[in-house]
C-alpha cells in the first residue's frame, strides 16, 4: 500500500544526480510480477548475449545502461580460495596421519580427492556466476540466478531499507564485496534480502549510495508530519556522529563470555576426549611422561590454594585474549557517519570489512543495550531499531543492527541521542517505574525457584546418603576414564550432604536478587517523539521507537497479570524486533501511556472512569 | 491518569455462535490424537500397561477438561471491531490478547477457512501488518459476513493514505 509519489521535491545540493524518474511510476509498490522483462524473461544464460561481455566490472559506468550485470568473475576464485585454504591443509594432514598409521596407499586418496572437489565446486560456482544476473533500473531492483532452478527475484527501490557492503579478507584481495540489500517486507523468510557475491568493490559503493538515494529523495515529503527539521545536519557534508576510542576496546572483555570462552574450550576437550573413550590424553600423558590422573588429582587437592586461583586466571585471561581479539577484528576502524542525504552509514572491521547504510527515515530509534556485566562496568552499546535489518535468524539480526561497539555509558547515550537527532535525549526522559505487582510477581517467581532448589537439594542430599561405596566407585571410574584428572567425584564424595543445601541457598538468594534487579529494571516513558521502555536484569535494554512508527498495539494478559491489575502493553511496528513491550505495567497505566503515545488510535476503545463495563448486558469485563 | 484509569472495552462484537461447535470439534480432535499416542502402546504391550493407561487417562482427562470449558470461555472473550480508523479484536482465553491496528497500516487483508471450518460455514479473516508481532486474526466469523469484513475492510484501507510501514 504505497502512495503514489507526489510528494517527491528535488534535493538540495549534494542531490543524486539520478536518471529522469517518471513520476508516479512507483505507485502500488506491492511486490507486483516485474513487467516483462523483453528477452530477459524467459531465459536469462541465454537473453545474456550482446550484454554479457558488457563491462561487467565497471561500476561508474552503470548509471547510463540498464542492463544486466553479472557479478565479478573473479568471486569465483574468491570462494576456491576460502574452500582450498580449509579443504588443502585438512588434505594435507589426512595424508601425514594415514601415513604415520602405516596405510601408504589410502594416503594418496586426500589430496587428488580435495582437488577434485575443489575443481567441482568451483565449475559448480562458475555456472552459478554465470547464471546470476542482477539490473537496477529506475523502479526496482531485480536479480536472477539458479542453474537448475531459475529464481527470479524483484524488490521495488523504494523498499531499500538498507544496504549492507561487506568485504571479507578473501574477498578484498581480490577488490570484491558481497552486497546485500534488506527490504522492510516481512512476508516469506527468502524474499527479504536480496545478496550479491560479489561484486567489485567500487560496483558495492555504487549500489549502497544508488539504492538508497532514492529512498533518500522521499524524505521530505514522507517525514514533513513529524517535527524533525533537522537542516542543520543535512548541509551536504558527511556528519560523523562516532568513531573508534581504542580505549573502548577495555570494555570487551566485560562480558560473561570472557569466562566462558576458556570454559567451552575445556569442555570441548573434554568431550572430544571421552567421545574417544580419553584415548588422546592416554597418549598425550604417555608421551610428556605425565604423573597417572590419580597423582595429578592428589598434588592438586594438596595444593588447591595454588591450583585454584591459577586455573582461574588462566581461563580468565585466555578469555580476555580471545574476546578482545574477536572485538578488535569486528570494531577496527569503526566510523558511525550521517551522509548528506540522511543515511547512517556504519563502517567497521579488520579482517572483514563491513559497511552497513540504513536509510536515515527508516531508523526509527535505538536501543541502549546493557548486559549486566557491561553495566556494572559503567559501559553499554548502541543498537538500531531499524526497518530492513532483519536476517535470517534473530541472532544474526541482533548482531547486525549493533551500530556501536561497547563504549563508556555517557558517550553511547549521547550517540544514540545524535542518532535519533534530537536535542533533549529521549533516554534522558524520566521513566515511570511499574506498579509494586510486577515486583511481587517477581518475587513469587523466585520463591518458586527457591523451592524448586531447595527440593532438589533435599533430593540429591538424600542420594548421597543413600550412594554406597560400589556406586562411589562406579562413578570414580568412569570419571578417570574420561577426565584427565579426576576430582569430580571425590570432591563431591567427600562433600558433606548439607553441602546442598547451601547450593540452594545461594541459588535462592541469587534468585531474589534477580528479582529485584529486574523488577528496577521495568520502566516506560513517553519524548514528544519517541516512546521508550525499559526492561531486563541480566540484558538491560532500552528502547526508544518513533511514536510515528507505532503501527498497533498488542495488550496481553496471563491469569498472573488479569489478578494483579497488570498487563504488557506493546507496540507493534515494522522495525527492529517488530513489538516493543512495556511489560508488566499497570493496566490503566499502561493504556494511557499507549493513548498519549498515538493519539486517537487507542482512543476509541477505552473507556474511563470506575463505571461499570461499557459494552452492554452480558459483555465481559476484560478487567 | 491517577482518578480515571483508562480500561480497554471490549470490540462491539462477538463472534459467531457457531465458532463454540468449532472450537469444541477441534479441540476434541486434538483430544483424540493426543490420546491414542498412550493408548495404543497400552493395547499392544502388556507388561508397561498399567503406566500407558495411567497416561491415557490423564491426557484425556485434561483434554476432555479443555474440550469442555475452553469454547465457552473463548466465546465469551473473542471479540471484533472495525471502525473506520482500525481494527480492534479480543481473543484466548486464559492467557489474552487485545489488538488494534490502523487502516493506514494494514498491508494485506485475507479470508481462510479450513475444512473444519468450512463444516461450520465459518471463515477467518486475517489483517497483517508489517509487523513482525503477527497478524491480527479474526476467527470462527460466519462466512458472509467475513467476506463483508474483508471487503469493508479493503475497501477503508485502500483509501486510507499510508505506506503500511
Amino acid at each position: 500500500m504505497s502512495t503514489p509519489d507526489e510528494h517527491r521535491q528535488p534535493l538540495g545540493e549534494g542531490g543524486p544526480a539520478l536518471p529522469n524518474e517518471p513520476e508516479g511510476l512507483t505507485a502500488g509498490g506491492s511486490p507486483l510480477p516485474p513487467p516483462a522483462g523483453g528477452a530477459d524473461a524467459h531465459d536469462p544464460v541465454g537473453a545474456d548475449g550482446p550484454e554479457a561481455g558488457n563491462t561487467p566490472g565497471a561500476g561508474t559506468a552503470a548509471t547510463e545502461d540498464d542492463g544486466w550485470r553479472r557479478l565479478h568473475p573473479l568471486s569465483v576464485w574468491a570462494s576456491t580460495l576460502v574452500a582450498g585454504a580449509f579443504l588443502v591443509p585438512g588434505a594435507i594432514v589426512a595424508t601425514v596421519v594415514l601415513v604415520i598409521a602405516g596405510q601408504p596407499l589410502w594416503a594418496l586418496a586426500p589430496v587428488p580427492g580435495a582437488l577434485a572437489f575443489l575443481a567441482l565446486m568451483t565449475y559448480l560456482d562458475l555456472l552459478r556466476l554465470r547464471a546470476t544476473r542482477y539490473r537496477v533500473t529506475v523502479e526496482r531492483m531485480e536479480v536472477r540466478s539458479g542453474i537448475i532452478a531459475k529464481s527470479y527475484r524483484s524488490i521495488p527501490r523504494e523498499r531499500v531499507r538498507s544496504v549492507d557492503v561487506a568485504a571479507p579478507l578473501y574477498a578484498r584481495v581480490f577488490g570484491l564485496c558481497s552486497v546485500t540489500v534488506g527490504t522492510g517486507e516481512q512476508v516469506g523468510a527468502g524474499s527479504e534480502q536480496l545478496q550479491l557475491l560479489y561484486v567489485t568493490a567500487e560496483q558495492g559503493e555504487w549500489l549502497r549510495r544508488e539504492l538508497l538515494h532514492r529512498g533518500a529523495s522521499r524524505t521530505a515529503g514522507a517525514t514533513a508530519a513529524g517535527e524533525d527539521p533537522a537542516p542543520g545536519d543535512d548541509g551536504g557534508i558527511e556528519v560523523e556522529l562516532a568513531r573508534l576510542d581504542r580505549r573502548w576496546f577495555a570494555f570487551a572483555p566485560v562480558t560473561t563470555a570472557t569466562v566462558g570462552v576458556g570454559l567451552g574450550v575445556i569442555a570441548t576437550l573434554l568431550g572430544a576426549n571421552a567421545q574417544s573413550n580419553g584415548a588422546p590424553w592416554r597418549w598425550i600423558s604417555d608421551r610428556a611422561n605425565l604423573p597417572s590422573g590419580e597423582e595429578m588429582a592428589s598434588f592438586v587437592v594438596g595444593q588447591i590454594l595454588l591450583v585454584a586461583p591459577l586455573t582461574l586466571l588462566g581461563l580468565l585471561v585466555s578469555g580476555v585474549l580471545v574476546v578482545t581479539a574477536v572485538a578488535v577484528e569486528t570494531w577496527w576502524d569503526y566510523r558511525l557517519t550521517r551522509e548528506a542525504d540522511g543515511t547512517v552509514r556504519l563502517r567497521r572491521g579488520l579482517l572483514t570489512s563491513v559497511s552497513l547504510s540504513v536509510e536515515g527515515r527508516r531508523l526509527n530509534g535505538v536501543t541502549l543495550y546493557e548486559p549486566f556485566l557491561l553495566r556494572s562496568a559503567g559501559g553499554a552499546d548502541v543498537r538500531a531499531v531499524a526497518t530492513g535489518l532483519g536476517a535470517a535468524d534473530d541472532q544474526k539480526a541482533s548482531a547486525k543492527s549493533r551500530l556501536s561497539p561497547a563504549m563508556p555509558r555517557e558517550l553511547a547515550r549521547g550517540l544514540a541521542a545524535d542518532l535519533m537527532r534530537t536535542q533533549d535525549s529521549p533516554l534522558d526522559v524520566p521513566l515511570a517505574p511499574h506498579p509494586r505487582a510486577a515486583l511481587r510477581r517477581r518475587l513469587t517467581r523466585a520463591g518458586y525457584a527457591t523451592v524448586l532448589a531447595l527440593v532438589l537439594a533435599g533430593v540429591l542430599a538424600w542420594l548421597h546418603t543413600l550412594a554406597s561405596e560400589a556406586w562411589w566407585e562406579a562413578a570414580h571410574e568412569v570419571e578417570e576414564y574420561i577426565m584427565p584428572v579426576p576430582l569430580t567425584v571425590r570432591a563431591v564424595e567427600s562433600a558433606p550432604g548439607w553441602g546442598w543445601a547451601v547450593v540452594a541457598v545461594l541459588l535462592g538468594a541469587a534468585a531474589f536478587w534477580y528479582a529485584v534487579g529486574s523488577y528496577r529494571g521495568l520502566g516506560h516513558g513517553l519524548h514528544p517523539r519517541y516512546l521508550v521502555v525499559r526492561r531486563g536484569m541480566a540484558v538491560r535494554r532500552t528502547v526508544t521507537l518513533e511514536r510515528a512508527a507505532v503501527i498497533g498495539w498488542r495488550i496481553t494478559r496471563s491469569p498472573f497479570q488479569r489478578r494483579l491489575g497488570l498487563a504488557d502493553v506493546a507496540a507493534t511496528t515494522a522495525a527492529g524486533e517488530g513489538m516493543y513491550a512495556a511489560a508488566d505495567v499497570g493496566l490503566g497505566e499502561g493504556l494511557a501511556w499507549a493513548d498519549e503515545a498515538v493519539p486517537e488510535l487507542l482512543e476509541p476503545f477505552l473507556v474511563r472512569g470506575g463505571g461499570g463495563p461499557a459494552g452492554g448486558p452480558g459483555v465481559p469485563d476484560p478487567r | 491518569m491517577t482518578t480515571d484509569a483508562p480500561r480497554l472495552r471490549p470490540p462491539h462484537h462477538r463472534v459467531d455462535r457457531r465458532a463454540i461447535r468449532w472450537w469444541t470439534t477441534r479441540s476434541l480432535a486434538v483430544t483424540v490424537v493426543l490420546t491414542a499416542i498412550p493408548l495404543v502402546p497400552a493395547i499392544i504391550w502388556e507388561p508397561p500397561r498399567a503406566w500407558f493407561l495411567l497416561a491415557t487417562a490423564v491426557v484425556g482427562g485434561v483434554g476432555l477438561l479443555i474440550t469442555v470449558l475452553m469454547p465457552q470461555w473463548r466465546y465469551r472473550v473473542h471479540r471484533w471491531e472495525v471502525t473506520d480508523t482500525a481494527v480492534y479484536t479480543s481473543s484466548g482465553w486464559i492467557w489474552q490478547e487485545w489488538r488494534v491496528a490502523p487502516m493506514s497500516r494494514i498491508q494485506t487483508v485475507d479470508t481462510a477457512r479450513g475444512p473444519l471450518q468450512r463444516m461450520f460455514g465459518l471463515s477467518s479473516v486475517t489483517v497483517t501488518t508489517a509487523s513482525a508481532a503477527g497478524p491480527i486474526e479474526i476467527a470462527g466469523l460466519d462466512h458472509v459476513r467475513a467476506t463483508e469484513v474483508a471487503e469493508q475492510l479493503t475497501e477503508t484501507t485502500q483509501a486510507t493514505p499510508g505506506d503500511a510501514t
